[in-house]
């Protein structure tokens, strides 16, 4: 379990944006801060993988992954992040957050002897990584909202990697990791847009909490739509971010030709949706009864209250597609209205 | 026996291994080509060539329609053909010189110049193409022994640059198993008298029932022109082509509601002595470009 957990790990941290960006900075050398984190597999419940990470000394995140063939060539992806604030000491192996009222964790790391050593990456200058092996002993206590999950042992293989500061040329060293919290629960944007011709961006921003989803249909591909689905939402002293990938089979996005006014789309992805979205350019309206069934509970995703943007292009007439896709700041960042037009 | 259809890009391949640029590995073991013209019924041309790696190719011809007929098991020796192509017709001939060695100029070629042997063959010549379309049985006819010193420079076949393959603003293409089609419309003047080449081309390979590969492979296509409007691109999301005969029905070329494009339509291309072969469904690979725009392709799964 332990490489696969450590596999999800990686494909995770590559989904929410925390992996190795790199800083560009003016000046001839840049520094790269000393690092310590944690990784803690702790196996599978209920189809979910989990693994518990620290990405450094101030937060703590609970990952949980569900990925799975639904036929061939369709993959969904379901994944829920729970981060807070590490107020242990992870320099010295010590993890101690709590999560609300979903649960707690209180661990300390125990070294199996194995260790290994990385030299710096290229273009970077200092100390070995020291990456030691071994497990966590303590207290874990967690339930999903609605008891979707409920993990209890903090058993499962577990690293501890020490990073040290590290001169490096320009461009070469790592971005700083965010200091808010809802930064490490966001996802980046895995469905490429470049080369769709067909797309929907759907969101709602409310008291701090975003739902988004996108629908995009690359060109050239059979029919369907790649379909993902963010919801981020702050709580007391943590964020939780919630999200869906997947490939959706035929009919998952219907849509208007380009250049043809009032534009319309209808988005009926498959489970964990259900229902389906109809939106009209005539009306500016975004209706149905599409839901998604995530962390135990459904959740509505037509209404009044959401922004809806369609942008539907003729490949020869515009190679570079919606450039409001393009512009990508992070999907809870996107503006409520850049007023892109239709085409 | 049964047909296979086989990728159109295959049988290219095929037919490129016949030429004697590939023969140049073959070094000592002789760069001989044989070269017999004849005529055929109904007004087509018939050649026959054996390459030095001891291919048959007969080549039909008439018009916009060109077939050839490959074999790879052809007995020959410095003089001497003897193959059959399965159940289409036998050759059996030996070549006889007459006349002296000619060492042509050919255009483009500078001072390579070929020895070719002139002569004639005897012995015994049948094809009957398929459904009888043409057909040649003759004892004996003119030929040639040429030595060719370059795959380009070679007097029983001419390469011409084809302005048509490069000079086109758009073009429309699909390909199916076995078959291609190809639209093309040019910038006035590249064609005489005209703006839009309609081109189809199928393969054909055999096996026997147990799967051997059985040594023949029929390659077909035609070229025909057209008046532009046959081939319009007033919105290339959605047009609709109408090539002339011997093509029939039209291809539709749109984009759905997916957000796929596809290529429906009735369209066929009839070759002759064959049935009309399908050249539009949801089986072809549809690729739409404009010269200064770019491509939409749509792959099939």
């Amino acid at each position: 379990m332990a490489a696969g957990g450590l596999a999800v790990a990686a494909v995770l941290l590559a989904a929410t944006g925390l992996g190795q960006a790199k800083l560009r900075r003016a000046g001839k050398f840049e520094v790269q801060q000393a690092r310590t984190a944690a990784v803690l597999s702790l196996g599978k419940e209920r189809g979910y993988e989990f693994v518990l990470y620290a990405p450094n000394d101030r937060v703590v995140a609970l990952y949980a992954y569900r990925s799975r063939e639904v036929k061939e060539d369709f993959y969904t992806s379901t994944y829920s992040i729970y981060a807070a604030r590490n107020q242990g000491d992870l320099e010295h192996g010590v993890v101690r957050a709590r999560f609300g009222s979903l649960g707690e964790v209180s661990l300390r790391f125990r070294p199996g002897g194995r260790e290994r050593r990385d030299d710096p990456p290229p273009g970077c200058e200092g100390g070995s990584e020291v990456v030691q092996y071994g497990g966590f002993t303590g207290h874990l206590s967690f339930r999903g909202e609605g008891n979707y999950f409920h993990l209890s042992s903090a058993k499962g293989e577990a690293y501890i990697a020490h990073s040290p500061r590290l001169r490096c040329g320009r461009g070469e060293a790592l971005e700083p990791q965010p200091r808010s919290l809802r930064k490490y629960v966001a996802p980046t944007p895995l469905l490429p847009d470049e080369h769709s011709i067909a797309l929907l961006y759907s969101s709602t921003r409310s008291h701090g909490r975003y739902v988004g989803i996108t629908a995009a249909h690359p060109e050239g591909a059979p029919p369907g739509a790649d379909v993902q689905l963010a919801i981020i939402e702050p709580r007391p002293g943590m964020a939780i971010g919630h999200g869906v990938y997947l490939n959706g089979p035929p009919g998952t996005l219907l849509t208007s030709t380009p250049g043809v006014h009032p534009a319309t789309a209808t988005l009926a992805p498959p489970a964990p949706f259900y229902g389906e979205a109809a939106y009209s350019e005539k009306a500016d309206a975004w209706t149905g009864n599409l839901g998604v069934n995530i962390a135990g509970s459904q959740l509505s995703l037509t209404g009044p209250e959401f922004d809806v943007h369609l942008c539907v292009v003729n490949p020869l007439r515009d190679r570079d597609g919606c450039d409001f896709f393009k512009a990508e700041p992070p999907p809870d960042e996107r503006p409520a209205r850049p007023g892109w037009a239709l085409r | 026996m049964r047909v296979r259809q086989t990728a159109v890009g295959v049988l290219a391949l095929l037919a490129l291994s016949c030429f004697p640029g590939s023969a140049r590995a073959e070094v000592g073991h002789g760069r001989q080509w044989i070269d017999i013209d004849l005529e055929g019924t109904d007004g087509y041309s018939i050649h026959i060539s054996v390459n030095p790696r001891r291919h048959l190719i007969l080549q039909v011809s008439k018009d916009e329609y060109f077939a050839e007929y490959m074999t790879r098991d052809a007995l020959v020796e410095t003089d001497r053909v003897k193959t059959k192509l399965l159940g289409l017709g036998t050759i059996s001939v030996r070549f006889h010189p007459r006349g002296p060695v000619r060492h042509p100029t050919l255009p483009g070629c500078g001072k390579k110049h070929p020895t070719v042997q002139p002569g004639v063959v005897r012995g015994t010549i049948s094809f009957v193409g398929e459904r009888e379309y043409t057909q040649v049985k003759v004892r004996e006819a003119e030929a040639a022994i040429e030595e060719p010193t370059s795959w380009y420079c070679r007097y029983g076949v001419k390469f011409d640059p084809d302005l048509r393959r490069t000079e086109w603003v758009s073009k429309l293409s699909a390909t199916g198993e076995g078959v291609y089609f190809l639209a093309r419309k040019y910038r006035p003047g590249v064609i005489a008298g005209t703006q839009v080449l309609f081109f189809a081309e199928t393969g054909e390979a055999f096996e026997t029932a147990s799967g051997r590969r059985l040594p023949l492979t029929i390659y077909r296509h035609v070229a025909v022109p057209a008046p532009a409007a046959t081939f319009p691109d007033a919105h290339p999301e959605n047009m609709i082509v109408s090539p002339p005969p011997p093509f029939t029905g039209t291809g539709t070329f749109a984009r759905t509601p997916e957000s796929v494009f596809t290529w429906e339509g009735d369209l066929a291309v009839q070759f002759p002595g064959m049935d009309p072969i399908p050249l539009a469904g949801p089986g072809f690979e549809p690729d739409y470009c404009l010269r200064e725009s770019g491509c939409i392709r749509q792959r099939i799964y």
